[in-house]
């Protein structure tokens, strides 16, 4: 047995490179390595950090933005504790393309998943294209929390990661997804329905 | 001294003295005192003698040292003038030194010249018989000399020799232009009349003068036609053939192949004459553009492939009626038939595979390439990261990548359609635990992950896993508890009865009828039973199918490979909750009810009784006989149709139920000594007969039930002092001290004052 008390799936999504890639590298290896290539299928990484003096593993998966690999990454969504839908600053076609991504989200995902959006470069303030302003409105009418970061400037990185292991960490201990999944459904027939959908 | 100051010491203390042993300790003192000064004084005068005799010779040593000075000095003065000596000397060998590689500069600059001379002279002469190779052998010559140096001899030389050396040189530079011109134009006429032997040798003289890139470029456009002729072929065999060939599936991919294995034979024959005549390191330069054709003739053949196999529209149905189910509006009529995609998905992966094949052998080849030359740390990483970029971007990849992406989604949808389909389709056969559909699911989970591994994608197979996970833990499991949410019917059971319902296919929900769905309830607890072990087969199988895959693609794969399949068993608590819910609910409605009477026949049993009775009992059993007989009848029922670790479980749930109840029934009864007795025997029997029913143990659930006995066996209440506390000895004690009361109450012949006196 590996010494962790909580392990937790977060899976990056997002349109090609908005930073996905960065973001993790940034947060797993304190990296920002500039001209990387756009990523091909799915990358994972881990890194285990400590809540409240217990450790956490998190094991983060890159996903490629590009639509050929949509069916690979869409495969990931249903056993992720935590989505991290990211988008760049500086793109609106990026943001735009959010709700599209919620659609495969809401199709794909387990019910109970954790969804942050996260608005990616904010150290390119003068090519800027969607305000704060807009990134929170939206994240508040999907009931999502909303993050800016700069990967490259380590803005709110490592702050993203954390929060979602937070997070997760207190809905095991209250016992709002018991990690062990041991659900109730057994004896809820009313929660079966919506497991059904998958 | 020392003596002194003792004197002095004793100066004062002589007078003092009275006593007359006083006064001799004293004089003892004294005297060794007196002869420790005396040793001391003899010492110091034996130095005296060392002493003297060392002074004499220092004496004696002064003159020495006078004449040792002045030798030092001579000395000093001959080392001085040597060196100055040594330096003339020095810096003459250093002029004659520098004399001499002058003078080889000039013979290799006469020689160079000489060269020259040769050069022209025979690059003329070669020119004018054809003869190439040597001819721009000559050029090389000439283009390896340092023409400036030769220019700055010129100028030393002054006008004498100097105009017939630029006439050289400017024979040369124009034979230069004339042989470059004329190789190119003949190499590109053998070229376009694909002379191989003549590309061959007009390829070798393009390194000869400097045109490296260029000749490879040249070279790389006539094998690129050679690639071309020859894909034209495949694709045109590929398009003759008749659809009932064995091969008629896989047409596409063979087709692929054969590009694949073109370019490959094209790189294996020609890699040695780049080799040798262009140096190592050059064959990226060369594959590069190789590649762009393959990418051209590869999309053909994968366009002629789309067009054919109807791959788009199939996929776009496929995608329709994905987004479809999950709105809940399904029809029926236009949704695709999974079986009409088995071949087509066999065929993806076989592309995906020959064309990972293809460029791993690529990779391969190229890297050892680079390998050879060795180029310092940064060169070499920027050659295979620039390899590395072409693998990656090539448009075979990417069209690879593109059909992959539809392949998984398709694969998917066969996948979970033929799992429904085994689930509507589902019998159940007389004389199988378990009913058809979980052997076809598990049939269908292993084709298709199978299939996808196959691909040789890794990402394309942890896709597939993904799913399966998905798959067994939500649909899968939610189709089972569906089926035993229903609960167990009460009633009695007739198993024939309900084959020949099932078998007639009338549907098992008839009220009347019950036979056939608690049949179907029992099944659907084998299958679950099956499954977690069918799943965990499955994950085994996969791990060793993922082997090769990971050996092709090394560490990050196999960690992602490694999640994959585990999530694949992560779940099968899941099943197990199913399992328990389900037995729990068998219990509740096939079990229990039917315990309770069998026990209460205890209740209507006197065990207060005599010793005429007693051995009456022994004739005619009064209860444990007919409690046995009634559990066998009971279990009976079951034993055929569950599997054995669901029976061992059914009568693991039995037994807490008899031990419950006839722990209820012993509380409510009375006893004397020979019912205590009676009691016993009963309880051996029926322990007796339900340790011969199952593999699992089940005395320790009769603990508490043996440890009654026990106290109802006594023949005083004291007695069990011997069997408490300390004298429990290996005896653990399941009952509380006001439950052993409570028992020892139950006889009749024990006086409760007795009993409240015991110290418990």
């Amino acid at each position: 047995m590996e010494d962790y008390k909580y392990l937790f799936k977060v899976v990056l999504i997002g349109n090609a490179g908005v930073g996905k890639t960065c973001l993790v590298r940034r947060f797993t290896q304190g990296l920002f390595p500039p001209g990387q290539g756009a990523t091909i299928g799915v990358d994972f990484m881990i890194k285990t950090i400590e809540i409240g003096g217990e450790k956490v593993k998190l094991q983060i998966w890159d996903t490629a933005g590009q639509e050929r690999f949509r069916s690979i990454t869409q495969s990931y969504y249903h056993s992720a504790d935590a989505l991290v839908l990211v988008f760049d600053v500086t793109s609106k076609e990026s943001f735009n393309a959010l709700p599209s991504w919620l659609r495969e989200v809401e199709q794909y995902a387990s019910p109970k998943v954790i969804s942050v959006l996260v608005g990616n470069k904010i150290d390119l303030g003068k090519d800027r294209e969607v305000n704060e302003e807009d990134g929170q409105s939206f994240a508040d009418s999907h009931s999502m929390r909303f993050l800016e970061t700069s990967a490259k400037e380590s803005d709110n990185v490592d702050r993203l990661f954390l929060d979602i292991a937070v997070e997760l960490t207190n809905n095991v201990r209250n016992g709002e997804i018991r990690h062990d999944d041991h659900e109730d459904i057994i004896k809820d027939t009313t929660s079966v329905s919506t497991c059904c959908k998958g | 001294m020392a003596a002194a100051t003792s004197s002095e010491r004793f100066g004062g203390a002589v007078e003092n003295l009275t006593e007359i042993s006083e006064i001799q300790s004293a004089l003892v003192k004294l005297s060794k005192e007196e002869q420790s000064v005396t040793d001391e004084i003899d010492l110091l005068l034996d130095h005296h003698g060392h002493l003297e005799a060392k002074m004499n010779s220092l004496h004696r040593m002064g003159p020495n040292l006078q004449h040792v000075s002045t030798d030092a000095k001579k000395l000093s003065g001959m080392i001085g003038s040597t060196s100055e000596l040594a330096e003339n000397v020095s810096s003459k060998v250093r002029q004659l030194d520098l004399a001499k590689s002058l003078v080889q500069s000039a013979i290799q600059r006469v020689n160079d010249i000489l060269d020259l001379k040769f050069c022209t002279d025979g690059v003329q002469t070669a020119l004018q018989s054809e003869d190439y190779e040597k001819a721009a052998g000559h050029i090389h010559r000439y283009l390896t000399l340092d023409e400036k140096v030769l220019k700055q001899a010129l100028e030393d030389a002054g006008n004498r020799e100097g105009s017939s050396i630029d006439a050289s040189l400017k024979v040369l530079h124009e034979a230069e232009h004339n042989l470059k011109a004329l190789v190119r134009k003949k190499l590109d006429q053998a070229i376009s009349s694909s002379d191989r032997p003549s590309v061959e040798r007009f390829f070798k003289i393009f390194p000869l003068l400097n045109l490296h890139e260029e000749g490879l470029t040249k070279f790389s456009t006539y094998l690129q036609a050679q690639i071309v002729s020859n894909a034209r072929e495949h694709l045109e065999i590929a398009s003759s053939v008749d659809s009932s060939d064995r091969r008629a599936g896989v047409l596409y991919a063979d087709a692929l192949t054969n590009l694949f294995e073109d370019v490959g034979k094209i790189i294996e024959v020609h890699q040695p004459l780049v080799e040798t005549y262009y140096g190592p390191g050059k064959l990226l330069t060369l594959i590069e553009s190789l590649q762009k054709e393959c990418d051209r003739q590869a999309q053909k053949i994968i366009d002629k492939f789309v067009e054919q196999r109807d791959f788009s529209r199939k996929s776009q149905q496929v995608q329709l009626s994905l987004t479809r189910t999950t709105y809940k509006s399904s029809n029926v009529h236009d949704k695709l038939d999974p079986r009409d995609l088995d071949v087509l998905l066999a065929e993806c992966t076989l592309l995906n595979t020959r064309t990972e094949l293809y460029l791993r052998f690529i990779r391969r080849r190229v890297t050892s390439d680079i390998e050879v030359c060795d180029e310092d740390g940064p060169a070499k990483e920027e050659r295979l990261s620039s390899l590395d970029r072409m693998l990656r971007d090539c448009a075979l990849s990417r069209r690879m990548q593109e059909i992959i992406g539809n392949y998984i989604v398709m694969e998917e949808y066969f996948m979970r359609e033929t799992v429904m389909k085994a689930v509507s389709m589902d019998i159940i056969e007389p004389g199988s635990h378990t009913s058809s559909m979980v052997d076809d699911i598990f049939f269908i989970l292993k084709k298709c992950t199978r299939r996808a591994v196959s691909s040789g994608s890794v990402d394309c197979a942890c896709a597939m896993l993904n799913h399966t996970s998905t798959l067994l833990e939500s649909d899968y499991r939610d189709v089972l508890y569906g089926k035993l949410r229903a609960g167990f019917p009460s009633g009695s059971f007739d198993v024939s009865q309900a084959y020949s319902m099932l078998q007639q296919g009338r549907l098992p929900t008839s009220a009347s009828d019950t036979n056939a769905a608690k049949l179907e309830f029992l099944t659907t607890l084998n299958n679950v039973e099956v499954s977690i072990e069918y799943t965990q087969t499955l994950k085994k199988s996969l791990v060793e199918e993922c082997a090769s895959l990971v050996s092709q693609n090394g560490g990050m794969s196999k960690d992602k490979l490694d999640m994959c399949l585990n999530e694949l068993t992560t779940h099968t608590h899941k099943f197990k909750d199913v399992l328990e819910y389900g037995l729990s609910q068998l219990n509740t409605s096939a079990i229990k009810p039917r315990i309770k009477p069998m026990v209460d026949v205890f209740l209507s049993t006197s065990h207060n009784i005599s010793e005429e009775e007693f051995s009456n009992y022994e004739a005619n059993d009064p209860f444990v006989q007919e409690l046995i007989m009634n559990l066998e009848q009971l279990l009976n029922e079951f034993k055929e149709l569950l599997t054995s670790s669901n029976y061992d479980a059914l009568v693991s749930l039995l037994t807490s139920e008899v031990t419950v109840q006839l722990e209820k029934a012993v509380l409510k009864s009375v006893f004397n000594r020979l019912g205590g007795l009676q009691f016993d025997k009963e309880l051996r029997s029926l322990v007796g007969y339900l340790t011969t029913v199952t593999q699992w143990t089940i005395r320790d659930k009769f603990a508490r039930l043996t440890q009654m006995a026990t106290i109802l066996n006594l023949d005083r209440v004291t007695e069990i002092l011997d069997y408490w506390g300390s004298n429990s000895g290996p005896l653990t004690w399941r009952l509380t001290p006001a439950e052993v009361r409570q028992v020892l109450s139950l006889r009749l012949d024990f006086r409760s004052e007795d009993i409240k006196r015991l110290k418990l």
